[in-house]
């Protein structure tokens, strides 16, 4: 029995496999290049106990080429470079009001990471394959990966299935060691594998579906922090939906993507993402964006550092392992020339203890709130 | 920016690429990159060529598989996806049935001819591999006269696309693969000729970036005695289609508005509007009575 609603579907997912229009190798070469402030708020200065309440900025700036190379193959190039200033969170205690205060760093911290990842892509008839090596680098992180991943096409061009694997191995050398107690040297890995399909629904939409699994193992605790012991292993799994709907009377398109994320330390989290794609003419595009996120606190999460427990008995008070949500909202202008696309985007983000569908006791106070500005230029010859 | 207008002949049937580029000499080029494309795809798919793909493959009926390239590949992929969304309706082998309704014949074929010719008609009996195809029967033919000129249309287009060209226009025969707009910012607009009154407009309709075909049993048909037929083929009952005069399209690419046209046209009864109605295309359908249908024909 088939469905006459997917014929043109159907014949659109043909279509595509033209070479004409195939959305295979790519057919020109791209350079974009984009700067990024982000910029945290500072923390309540009566929240804090010793240090700094002045918290990061980092600025970023990103190169990426993509070329095709002969027949079937084409090359990514993409590095970063970020500088970082502020302060960060070493530690929380019990203030006076019988709430958790923040032990800060001082407000000196300035330091650098530099990446540069590489892969390469064969395209072939029904399929792609592509092997990736990527390193960063700071003065106490250094972190290298590598990734393999396919596509494959159906025979209708309906849909896809991919499989990605990768594996990173890093390398941390906190600076200070000696003078503050902290680990000299460690070492984590991670493997990962990732599988998504992609099934074209109509003429206007498409759902894809994803599926991963992480494994780490190593040392994963947060050396910087005066107290925090996080086991050394963990598991975790994500499951997505993304959806794509076209609407030719709005000439708009929108994303809806959601996301739930579990582990065996005990946290699970979801996210909400959308967006409308609104096209204004031509050559002007608006994206209005939302995202929603809520995530349970870690089963070995405390308010404050407990110094009782036995150092070997998991705890951590980082503020990324409470329970807490966070809202960001933003906006996004694109504008496309022949050549170039320029594009301008403001992201504000706040979390609270409140948005989490499994709060924490109290709320952290070092939660984040943060804007993010970007300016990016894309070049196409 | 300057209106560039090129009029030639290929496939044949008249064509014209209106693009607008300030630069002379740049448009010329252009120009020869998109006439190049179209001569290109016609010379390895005609059927009147001897050496072209088509009749390659049609050569070797009855005898072993011969390999062909993706690009021919992807287009039988396309035909293969045709004949299955249209209950094989849509077959690039019935071609061969222009040999039992051709010009000068006198009557309806008697019976035995349609069973000679509908034989060796049927797409389910080709036998394909992503880079072979075997004709089975001798005298089998595949004829890619239904889909090239509208892929030629797109083809050509992406080829400016990719050039930076932005708005432009490419009509090949009646199949138009359109971007952009007007240097007014006004879409492209597209005359649909009336398929009882050759010469004149039924509707003119403004296109974004897309494309818009038709098919009418006005422009190509086989006369028998006084009467004309269509030149479209049912491949199963083997009788010219005759329920609709005329339809036109508009989807995202050519080749789609061009196949769901002759889909509609091989579709009998109510099943053609049906089928036009589930695709939630624009269309513009004529009946045999002469009446319209479709939501372009408010346009």
């Amino acid at each position: 029995m088939k469905h006459k609603s997917s014929t043109v579907a159907a014949l659109t997912g043909a279509a595509m496999s033209l070479p004409a229009f195939a959305a295979t190798q790519p057919a020109e070469s791209t350079i974009s290049v984009s700067l990024s402030q982000y910029h945290e708020a500072d923390i309540p200065s009566d929240k804090v106990v010793v240090g700094s309440n002045e918290r990061y900025d980092i600025e970023v700036g990103k190169f990426k080429l993509v070329t095709p190379i002969g027949a079937d193959w084409s090359l990514t190039v993409d590095t970063t470079r970020e500088t970082m200033s502020g302060a960060s969170p070493w530690g929380t205690l019990y203030g006076t009001t019988g709430e958790p205060n923040l032990i800060m760093s001082g407000a000196t911290i300035s330091e650098s990471r530099t990446s540069l990842a590489i892969s390469s892509t064969r395209y072939t008839d029904k399929a792609s394959y592509t092997l990736g090596v990527s390193k960063s680098e700071e003065n106490d992180y250094k972190a290298t990966s590598y990734q393999v991943s396919g596509e494959w096409d159906r025979e209708d061009k309906l849909s896809t299935f991919a499989l990605a694997f990768s594996y990173s191995s890093d390398e941390l050398s906190p600076t200070d060691a000696v003078l503050y107690g902290r680990v000299p040297e460690a070492n984590q890995r991670s493997r990962s594998i990732s599988g998504s399909w992609t099934q074209v629904l109509s003429k206007n939409a498409v759902l894809q579906s994803g599926i991963s699994l992480t494994k780490k193992d190593g040392y994963l605790s947060d050396p910087y922090k005066l107290l925090d012991v996080r086991p050394d292993e963990k598991t975790q799994w994500a499951v997505s939906l993304r959806y794509r709907h076209f609407y030719d009377n709005r000439n708009a398109a929108l994303h809806l993507d959601y996301r739930y994320y579990d582990d065996d330390w005990g946290i699970d989290s979801h996210t909400i993402d959308l967006s409308w794609h609104q096209n204004l003419g031509v050559r002007f595009q608006l994206v209005p964006r939302i995202r929603i996120y809520s995530q349970a606190e870690a089963s070995f999460f405390e308010a404050a550092d407990d110094y009782s427990l036995p150092r070997d008995q998991p705890q951590s008070s980082d503020y990324r392992l409470s329970g807490y949500g966070a809202l960001s909202v933003g906006l996004k202008a694109i504008y496309k020339l022949p050549a170039w696309t320029v594009s301008l985007s403001v992201d504000q983000y706040r979390s609270d203890e409140r948005f989490g569908h499994n709060k924490s006791q109290y709320e952290h106070p070092a939660l984040l709130d943060f804007t993010l500005t970007n300016l990016g230029l894309e070049y196409r010859f | 920016m300057q209106l560039r207008y090129i009029r030639f002949k290929a496939m044949g049937c008249p064509c014209e690429i209106r693009f607008f580029h300030h630069d002379d000499a740049e448009a010329e080029r252009l120009a020869d990159i998109c006439l190049t494309e179209i001569r290109r795809l016609e010379a390895k798919y005609s059927r009147y060529l001897p050496a072209s793909v088509t009749n390659q493959i049609n050569d070797a009926a009855g005898c072993d598989p011969v390999m062909i390239d993706p690009e021919t590949s992807a287009l039988l992929d396309y035909a293969h996806t045709c004949f299955n969304q249209s209950d094989g309706l849509f077959d690039v082998t019935s071609g061969v049935l222009r040999h039992l309704w051709h010009d000068g014949l006198l009557d309806t074929p008697p019976p035995s001819e349609f069973e000679k010719w509908l034989a060796i008609v049927g797409w389910q009996k080709v036998r394909r591999t992503a880079t072979s195809i075997a004709l089975p029967l001798a005298g089998m033919e595949i004829d890619f006269g239904g889909v090239v000129k509208e892929y030629a249309a797109d083809a050509t287009l992406a080829l400016l696309s990719q050039e930076g060209v932005r708005d432009c226009l490419v009509n090949l025969g009646g199949d138009i693969a359109v971007l952009g707009r007007l240097a007014n910012g006004q879409p492209w607009e597209v005359g649909i000729t009336h398929p009882e009154l050759p010469g004149q407009v039924i509707a003119s309709i403004q296109v974004g970036s897309g494309a818009i075909t038709t098919s009418g049993s006005y422009e190509r048909f086989i006369r028998i005695g006084d009467k004309k037929f269509s030149h479209l083929i049912n491949p199963v009952t083997g009788i010219p289609a005759d329920n609709l005069q005329s339809v036109t399209v508009v989807a995202p690419k050519a080749i789609i508005a061009g196949s769901i046209c002759t889909i509609a046209m091989l579709r009998e009864q109510e099943g053609a509007l049906d089928f036009l109605n589930s695709t939630h295309l624009p269309f513009l359908s004529v009946d045999k009575l002469g009446t319209c249908h479709g939501s372009l024909q408010k346009e």
